[in-house]
């Protein structure tokens, strides 16, 4: 399976189209962030929390890398973080990371099809997971690692969805594009 | 000149997390005043923007097989049976309590109000254990405050803003509660693991602890109200003693907080130690 990618590099167009695209873009952050706080618990499933920020910063840094810039993936995860109740800069961080690492291999991912997306963003979720696992131990006063379990679930469950967020995210991108 | 700044730019950001990072857990940073304000403006708009996400999650409750429903109502019918004699003998023991009571002269617990809320939002998933509601100091909710699902003790209020606040759950790797193992009064603290099972640290020697004995708070330390049942114990072995709560910590969605204006020292009668002063500052 393969996808046309309308991969997009830098803001072009006038300030009015510009700011259209930024104020789309902060209300679909907004959205985001609000489903990533959001406790669904449906029936015997109980919890379902993937990592929807995660999947949009991967996403971007592949197909757009325009959308979100490094301050304003900065400003989104301190939001994050102050909502979440995390240690202040954590999510900031982590966001920072993944933005920074999936640009580098960029070229190499837009090259191929959706699996080798999928796969790349398996690693990048539980790179980040481990990764926050590890500090957001650290933070505790004994040094004292957390359960590993429910990162690991989180970390399946992004992955499982990632298929069904391609859509709404690549839509997404289209509308940006045609105001370009 | 633009080519180095753009590539500096992530760089320079990551360390400033860092730097963030390692503030908040020198507690340099007011933190929980930047949060309070955020999440006071945040509340309600999440509250609005969950509503059909709520809806969705409570029709997918909904949908259950007759035979679910004939099993749970045969086991609802066995409960309220039971309850139902319960009931009678609560009656009976508050009657003989008040007597008691009015014999020994005993100066009653402050009355205890509570509110009841819906959680608007529990972020943390996979670290942190807290959740959000739409509830704060305009309702006479306030930092300590305990709050409780229908069964048990889920947390408590850790930081409250004017119209918001915030639980940091039982489960939570900073949550130490003071709590008695209800028939033999022993004393320890009840610590969270970040997993569905508590764990209770600084024991007494030889506690002589079984499995099934009921766990509650002690009231020490004067910020939640003593006697309210938090869970039992389900596991004694060479690890520890571990505690399952009564509540279903993950699938809570309506809570009360109770606030508990607790006269410090008065309800248990004894020296107030300053045992969870540290676990009620987020680190």
């Amino acid at each position: 399976m393969s996808m046309a990618f309308g991969a997009n590099d830098g803001w072009q167009g006038s300030t009015a189209s510009m700011l259209g695209r930024w104020a789309m873009t902060a209300a679909f952050i907004i959205v985001l962030l609000v489903l990533s706080t959001f406790p669904f618990k449906i029936g015997h499933f109980g919890e379902i929390r993937p990592s929807f920020m995660l999947m949009a910063i991967y996403y971007w840094a592949i197909m757009r890398p325009s959308t979100l810039s490094p301050i304003a993936t900065f400003i989104v995860g301190l939001a994050f973080d102050l909502m979440g109740g995390f240690p202040l800069g954590l999510n900031a961080m982590t966001l920072l990371i993944v933005q920074w690492g999936t640009r580098r291999q960029r070229k190499f991912v837009l090259g191929q099809g959706f699996i080798v997306l999928w796969m790349g963003l398996a690693l990048v979720t539980l790179g980040a997971g481990l990764f926050q696992w590890l500090i957001y131990s650290s933070f505790h006063q004994n040094f004292e690692l957390a359960s590993l379990k429910p990162v690991l679930t989180s970390v399946v469950m992004t992955t499982a969805i990632f298929p069904l967020i391609v859509l709404p995210l690549s839509a997404f991108n289209k509308s940006l594009a045609e105001r370009e | 000149m633009r080519t180095l700044t753009t590539r500096l730019t992530p760089a320079v950001l990551i360390l400033l997390a860092v730097t963030l990072m390692v503030f908040h857990k020198m507690d340099a940073l007011p933190v929980e005043q930047m949060r309070v304000a955020l999440t006071d403006k945040m509340a309600p708009v999440m509250s609005a923007v969950s509503e059909p996400f709520v809806a969705l999650t409570d029709s997918f409750d909904g949908i259950a097989t007759l035979r679910q429903l004939r099993a749970e109502n045969m086991q609802l019918r066995e409960e309220n049976a039971k309850l139902q004699k319960w009931y009678e003998n609560a009656l009976r023991y508050q009657a003989e309590n008040q007597s008691f009571r009015e014999l020994l002269n005993v100066k009653a617990d402050p009355a205890l109000t509570y509110v009841t809320t819906r959680v608007v939002s529990d972020p943390g998933g996979s670290f942190v254990k807290s959740v959000l509601l739409p509830v704060g100091e305009n309702d006479r909710v306030s930092k300590g405050n305990a709050v409780m699902s229908g069964q048990g003790l889920i947390g408590r209020v850790t930081e409250a803003g004017a119209r918001s606040s915030r639980v940091l759950l039982v489960t939570d790797l900073n949550s130490h509660i003071p709590v008695t193992i209800q028939n033999t009064r022993t004393k320890a603290i009840l610590a969270g693991k970040n997993t569905d099972l508590l764990k209770l640290e600084r024991l007494p020697q030889d506690s002589g602890l079984t499995v099934g004995q009921r766990v509650v708070t002690s009231g020490d330390g004067g910020q939640l109200p003593p006697d309210v049942p938090i869970g039992v114990i389900v596991e004694v072995g060479a690890e520890g003693v571990f505690v399952k709560p009564l509540s279903e910590i993950e699938k809570v969605t309506y809570v009360q907080v109770i606030n508990a204006d607790v006269d410090r020292g008065l309800s248990t009668g004894e020296i107030s130690t300053p045992v969870d002063k540290h676990s009620s500052k987020r680190k």
